[in-house]
């Protein structure tokens, strides 16, 4: 029998061999090697100060391990046994041309596949040494430690600005307790806070693209996730708006550890540190993105990135 | 399967046959300066100085046409070794140009009718052969990405660097005429600008070796010999 799972235990729903395995009970159980769950109500650091806005910056950090991930939808396979390694506080860039699973193995790793009809996958997903699809697992606690920025900026159209924040924390249980802080450092950590700070009440939806972007990236560390996916975050923003979201990336990485969709391989170049390049449910070369865009190791890669493949 | 990106593919196949051309222009420029040496054809040294401006035109066409395709093309991996390869192997076609040029410069100082060693023009023309089958055989590895090739250049040098070493020892033997002593000064300066002109060929094989294989390295270490 497994390790009863500290971070993704059901708290309603606890193994049997260790009944104080809640989320919060976790977080002050926890090993040292163990993940450290955020305790919800501990947040009293200043929240002017950006740097503070997580209460264990720059930790240890969590990887996330894929293994064997075969994700179908019907019959159709559209990822085929890949394996890969994200590495804690790095960016992971994922790239490749459409249709080649990238997505797909994407949304596996929080198990937002699961939810289109037909779909399943098969596999390991392991967050640390934990693995995401085991049958006691919440998803709903997966998808609170694995957060989802989308290609769309897709703000809640009937909430305002902070309401949109909050609705995060209030799906994955938050009774509210330092709700107005965290939205602030949420607000404060995506670089948002001086443009809206005046307007908190106002509808999300009245913001730009790349403000609703950010509105988007906000609500999703208002949660405090470990790792944060991407699918193609910039692809609906100028160019102003992109370069904000990079350097935002940039920023986020010492707090948590992030996987990038992106069709823009000069994105990848620019904010991964290091990137995996997949074709047709598979992956051919996963290295330093310095490796993949100067010296790639796989003529299919040196085809893709230069431009040749089509 | 239909090629993508075919004006990038245009450019850069302009770009890397413009610079090739440099060095037959290279070629050219060198034929010329040694037979101005033989025949001490002031002359034709004139000729040599005025055609590098071509080279030099071709070095600005070639730079600014990198620059344009770095800036709107955003060359990666294989085809980013090349742009970075072209742009020091135009580099050495000027470099080598202008030595050509300043072997020619050397000429009139000995006047029109300077007195003459046989053994010393010998090793000159023997120099300045290898030197031209060095920039030729530059050209090729580099339109052919073999690695070998590049590499073997460095033993066509070695022979032009010991000529050298001969060219200097003969020069100090060659007698008291103060004239001819005079022609073999300029004619060990002729020797420098030939060995020059080796080394920048070699330079052009290492950054053959770099798009082969994506690692710069050295073939020979001037600071590190041996």
């Amino acid at each position: 029998m497994m390790e009863p799972h500290l971070s993704f235990q059901r708290q309603n729903g606890m193994s049997s061999t260790d009944p104080q395995s809640t989320t919060n009970d976790a977080a002050q159980n926890a090993g040292a090697a163990a993940p450290q769950v955020r305790a919800t109500t501990d947040q009293s650091s200043d929240p002017g100060d950006r740097a503070e806005t997580r209460p264990d910056p720059a930790g240890p950090g969590h990887r996330v391990s894929v293994a064997d991930l075969r994700a179908f939808y019907g019959t159709t396979e559209a990822v085929k046994g890949i394996n890969i390694n994200f590495p804690a506080h790095e960016v992971t860039a994922i790239i490749g041309p459409s249709g080649c699973g990238k997505s797909t193995m994407v949304r596996c790793i929080n198990r937002m596949h699961e939810e289109i009809p037909g779909a399943h996958a098969t596999g390991k997903i392991l967050l640390d040494d934990q693995d995401v699809y085991a049958p006691d697992v919440d998803v709903t606690a997966v998808r609170r430690l694995i957060g989802m920025v989308f290609q769309k900026p897709n703000p809640f159209p009937t909430m305002s600005i902070f309401d949109n924040v909050a609705s995060g924390m209030r799906l994955t249980g938050n009774k509210g307790d330092n709700m107005r802080e965290r939205v602030h450092k949420a607000l404060r950590a995506v670089g948002l806070w001086g443009e809206v700070k005046n307007r908190l009440n106002s509808p999300g939806v009245g913001l730009s693209g790349g403000q609703q972007q950010r509105l988007c990236i906000a609500r999703t560390i208002a949660v405090e996730p470990e790792v944060i996916l991407m699918d193609e975050p910039c692809s609906a923003l100028d160019p102003v708006a992109t370069l904000k979201i990079e350097e935002l990336i940039d920023e986020l990485k010492e707090q948590y550890t992030i996987v990038i969709v992106t069709h823009n391989m000069q994105q990848a170049a620019r904010v991964a540190d290091s990137t995996v390049f997949m074709l047709d449910g598979g992956v051919v070369e996963h290295g330093l993105t310095n490796d993949i865009f100067t010296t790639p190791k796989d003529e299919r890669t040196e085809r893709y990135v230069t431009g040749k493949f089509g | 399967m239909q090629e993508t990106r075919s004006n990038y593919r245009e450019s850069l196949r302009v770009l890397e046959r413009q610079t090739l051309e440099a060095l037959d222009m290279v070629v050219q420029g060198l034929d010329r300066a040694l037979e101005a040496v033989s025949y001490q054809d002031v002359e034709l040294a004139g000729m040599v100085v005025a055609d590098d401006d071509r080279i030099d035109g071709r070095y600005l066409e070639v730079h600014q046409g990198i620059l344009s395709l770095l800036a709107l093309q955003t060359p990666v991996a294989t085809d980013l070794r090349i742009v970075a390869a072209l742009l020091h192997v135009i580099r050495h076609a000027e470099r080598m140009g202008d030595q050509c040029v300043n072997i020619a410069k050397l000429l009139p100082l000995s006047g029109y009718e300077a007195p003459k060693d046989k053994d010393l023009l010998d090793a000159i023309e023997r120099m300045g052969q290898l030197a031209r089958s060095q920039v030729s055989q530059s050209k090729q590895a580099f339109a052919d990405r073999n690695a070998e090739l590049a590499y073997d250049l460095l033993r066509q040098d070695a022979e032009i660097n010991q000529l050298n070493i001969d060219i200097f020892n003969r020069a100090l033997a060659i007698g008291d005429d103060i004239e001819t002593r005079e022609w073999a000064m300029h004619m060990i300066l002729v020797a420098r600008c030939l060995e020059r002109i080796g080394d920048n060929a070699v330079d052009i094989g290492e950054q053959t070796a770099f798009v082969v294989t994506g690692l710069f390295r050295e073939f020979a270490d001037a600071s590190h010999p041996g």
